[in-house]
């Protein structure tokens, strides 16, 4: 299993991602697409974390007023790393990068990668 | 297309496709629409710098990127840069103005006359108004007035086009704009990879809430009329979201690599 300690799909992060999508396209996409799970997955071997990790460290709680905002220095360590992603030895790279920007975007992290 | 149909059809254009470039000839005329827009004092302060996407090294195009516009920008194969040259009223000095007496655009008929221009409106009204600190700001309605032209262009010429805002900092070391010109918005533009439709026409707030007659709080009257009619000349259109709207994004967000 790796970097991770219990199914994928179990993760909080993972099931916001599957909401996210079931809202906004129909249907069950991580069901219907276990290629999308199937890149997380592989992503969070590459960086060695694990999903929830992955978007918590995308925030900090801002000293100024205790308010839960992006982390820009996160943000950019991973948008390096999907980068770095994307052009593995793989013949679906950016599929593959797509579907790990789509499950930071369901979870309300934005990066451009 | 007929002038209706033309601004009924103008979308935001967010999807293009990313390596068909799009012709000279086609820039040229998007840039002369802006330049024949109506324009206060015929003083010009448009100013545009056309960028090829292609011509842009990949560190500066993520330089220059934001959180809303990246995808944008990262498609479009040309940015046309829009500023605002504040120092043109002064550098013409009603010079364009007298321009206007002599096309017979101006008269005396009207008060105007190179002596009305030189005595008075340059030195008593134009020259005061770029110390005033309103004067961006109507500059910048003149701007984008001419702006709109030529977006509109780009549609009629079978492009598609998009405003966003831009990284003055990083783009400026490609524009060079002089100190007197104050960075606006980009017009990114291609060819479309989405349908003309686009999805629909967006959505829009209520026309009472907008505009009024006589004084504000007094709604201006929507004719059902007019309505029917502008749906027959195609400037009112089928409202957004249309039904295949999300199997389109989805086909391009595919085609084009891009998160769902």
């Amino acid at each position: 299993m790796g970097v991770l300690s219990r199914p994928i799909a179990e993760y909080q992060s993972v099931t916001t991602w599957g909401e996210g999508l079931r809202n906004q396209w129909g249907g069950d996409p991580l069901a219907e697409e276990p290629e999308k799970l199937h890149a997380l997955e592989a992503f969070c071997e590459f960086v060695g974390e694990d999903p929830d990790a992955i978007v918590g460290r995308c925030f900090r709680i801002r000293k100024a007023d205790g308010e839960r905002v992006l982390s820009t220095k996160w943000r950019t360590h991973y948008a390096e790393k999907i980068k770095a992603f994307r052009v593995q030895p793989s013949t679906d790279g950016p599929r593959r990068a797509a579907a790990v920007l789509g499950f930071l975007i369901h979870n309300g992290v934005l990066i451009q990668a | 297309m007929e002038y209706q149909e033309l601004i009924g059809s103008r979308r935001s254009i967010r999807y293009f496709e990313p390596d068909k470039p799009v012709e000279q000839d086609k820039i040229q005329k998007i840039l002369e629409a802006c330049l024949i827009s109506s324009c206060a004092v015929n003083a010009h302060w448009l100013k545009a710098v056309v960028v090829k996407r292609a011509d842009v090294s990949p560190e500066d195009l993520e330089m220059m990127k934001n959180p809303v516009q990246a995808l944008v920008i990262a498609l479009a194969p040309v940015h046309i840069y829009f500023y605002c040259d504040l120092g043109v009223v002064n550098e013409v000095k009603g010079s364009r103005l007298k321009q206007l007496v002599d096309a017979g655009a101006l008269n005396p008929t009207h008060g105007w006359s190179h002596k009305f221009v030189d005595e008075l409106v340059y030195p008593q009204i134009l020259k005061p108004l770029t110390e005033s600190p309103a004067y961006p700001i109507a500059s910048a309605f003149d701007c984008g007035v001419a702006a709109n032209q030529g977006l509109l262009m780009a549609f009629e010429l079978g492009l598609g086009a998009c405003l966003t805002a831009f990284n003055a900092e990083v783009v400026a070391r490609y524009t060079k704009p002089p100190a007197s010109w104050i960075p606006l918005y980009v017009l990114n533009v291609g060819y479309r990879a989405e349908s003309p439709e686009a999805g629909g026409q967006r959505p829009r707030p209520p026309f009472e809430g907008q505009y009024f007659l006589g004084q504000y709080g007094k709604p201006f009257p929507r004719d059902p009329k007019v309505v029917e009619e502008l749906k027959r000349s195609k400037m009112l259109q089928a409202p957004a979201p249309l039904p295949n709207r999300k199997q389109e994004i989805r086909e391009l967000a595919r085609r084009l690599n891009l998160p769902e």
